[in-house]
């Protein structure tokens, strides 16, 4: 016999949710958003720090050029923010 | 994106991440693992291709199984939702077309009616998404407009569901239901509302079934999607009717009071608590009414004074959590004229927390971290009140006519999200097919 049910897990709509990637960070614009959280105000710096050693070129916002925390960043006023700095990448963190 | 990014592990399965055992992220930890891991970083931002790159857009698939007969096909079913984590571990209902096409005599609205995605997965919320949830949960048809007001609300931005999912802090959404509906499709508010109940099963399938959703849309699976540390009343949730018979006199209804719907409509109300514990109200010698009344205030009130700070995100619109009283407590205070307007407005006062133990638990630094203007103003303020107003916390008359307890629901909820139910043209018939199926009357 042959039974037929709905899929449990439903439908997605988005087809390609992630941005470009780049082919280099040197001569691009690298932002970061903190949440502040979870050592991200220890981790992120260092992360800036080794990119900048490792792309000497690459132009690297500082980590407060947007606003920080749980609750800015997913506002559509920061996603604005973050477009209006024309970045290149964005380096996310810290979620546990 | 940015949304999902910090709400926990919550991106979809194929989002660019560099990923930390829990060590590194707590306080004074060895961060050395970066720099030898730099390289995962660059990749991510240069070389990391989604596995889903070029897909055409997922559809609501029906799926095909073979099985010699409906006991095998059962078995082989729960077998599959293990397996593709659609399920709770529990047994469920294979939403067969024909399943899902009887719940769906339940909705006013067409099948494909989008109410949103849920987060953060991002899985499409339709009418018929419900209907696949609650026959899995063994739903039926008049159960459905509760459990769509439940979603419509669960997705409105204002509750951060979409932080909440993925959070490690628990939160678990409590649906208030308000109106006949309550009665009609036998939805518990007197004795063990918050539990199984065979007379009254209506909530334990509306909340399972929201429950589905969370995880199968919103991919709020433990340990992937949802890191809630323990993840209590996640079976369930909390669904549940206020005891409106049981109001004394001149008291509004939950959905009168806080959303202004008339007294008599069918409504909800959503709030997301972290907790949820038994509180021993009554006296246990010779106290008067007053002195019984008076204590039980104060022994709820002491209970909720607590530096935990789930009522943080709830500070200055929320709620620090749902009271729930029973009718027979109500009525007795209401005879000794208290009102639900002095009920809260006493807990408000009477739940200030000493500034110095908040200083002395660290708890400062989570009000200052707030984005609420009027959540970091209240620093000022010494004793702290736990709300920034009194009609903050929720007062709820259900549980039964016995005087011994109330129950603490702990808010976790930055907005209290009201909805009115819809019914179909059908709804009569609907019920009336219940009280055939069931016999116990509504």
């Amino acid at each position: 016999m042959r039974f037929e049910f709905h899929d449990p897990g439903g439908a997605l709509t988005v087809t390609q949710p992630h941005a470009p990637r780049i082919e280099t960070l040197n001569d691009r614009k690298i932002g970061f958003l903190t949440n502040d959280q979870w050592q991200a105000f220890r981790m992120l710096p260092k992360l800036r720090e080794l990119i900048a050693q490792d792309f000497p070129r690459a132009q690297i916002l500082p980590l407060d050029a947007f606003p920080q925390g749980n609750a800015e960043i997913p506002k559509e006023t920061t996603a604005e923010l973050v477009k209006l700095a024309d970045v290149d990448a964005v380096i996310i963190g810290n979620a546990s | 994106m940015f949304r999902n990014a910090v709400a926990g592990l919550g991106l979809a399965p194929d989002g660019a991440m560099v990923t930390f055992p829990m060590p590194i992220f707590l306080p004074e930890s060895d961060i050395s693992p970066l720099e030898a891991r730099k390289q995962e970083f660059y990749d991510g931002l240069m070389r990391w291709r989604p596995a889903s790159a070029g897909a055409q857009a997922e559809r609501g698939r029906v799926i095909a199984l073979d099985a010699t007969d409906h006991e095998q096909a059962l078995t082989r079913f729960n077998h599959l939702a293990i397996a593709n984590l659609w399920g709770d571990g529990l047994p469920l209902w294979m939403p067969t077309q024909a399943r899902v096409d009887w719940i769906l005599r339940g909705s006013a609205l067409p099948r494909t009616t989008v109410m949103g995605k849920m987060p953060p997965r991002g899985g499409v919320a339709t009418v018929e998404a419900c209907a696949v949830a609650l026959a899995m949960a063994g739903g039926r048809p008049e159960y459905l407009p509760v459990l769509i007001a439940a979603v419509d609300a669960f997705l409105d931005p204002s509750t951060n569901s979409d932080q909440l999912q993925a959070a490690s802090g628990s939160a678990f959404p409590v649906v208030i239901v308000n109106g006949p509906i309550g009665r009609q499709i036998r939805l518990n508010s007197g004795f063990g509302c918050l539990g199984p109940d065979p007379q009254h099963a209506a909530g334990a399938s509306i909340g399972r079934s929201l429950r589905l959703l969370q995880q199968n849309l919103g991919g709020a699976v433990p340990g992937t999607g949802a890191m809630a540390n323990y993840g209590g009343m996640r079976y369930t949730n909390a669904v549940f009717a206020e005891d409106e018979d049981g109001l004394p006199e001149g008291w509004q209804p939950h959905a009168t009071l806080r959303h202004g719907f008339e007294r008599g409509a069918n409504a909800i109300s959503l709030v997301f608590a972290s907790g949820a514990a038994n509180i021993r109200r009554r006296g246990a010698k010779k106290e008067t009414a007053e002195e019984d009344a008076l204590q039980g205030m104060h022994r709820m009130a002491d209970f909720l004074r607590a530096p935990n700070l789930h009522c943080i995100p709830g500070y200055a619109q929320g709620t620090p959590g749902v009271l729930m009283i029973p009718n027979i407590v109500a009525r007795r205070m209401a005879e000794l004229g208290w009102t639900q307007r002095s009920i809260v407005e006493f807990l408000w006062e009477h739940t200030k927390i000493p500034m110095r133990e908040l200083k002395r638990s660290g708890s400062v630094s989570w009000i200052e971290v707030d984005t609420n203007p009027i959540t970091r103003a209240s620093l000022a303020l010494d004793p702290w009140p736990i709300a920034h107003k009194p009609e903050n916390f929720i007062l709820i008359v259900a549980g039964g006519g016995h005087p011994t307890n109330s129950y603490w629901l702990q808010g976790y909820s930055p907005a209290v999200v009201g909805r009115r139910i819809a019914l179909p043209d059908n709804y009569e018939k609907l019920l009336a097919e219940a009280d055939r199926d069931l016999g116990l009357g509504s």
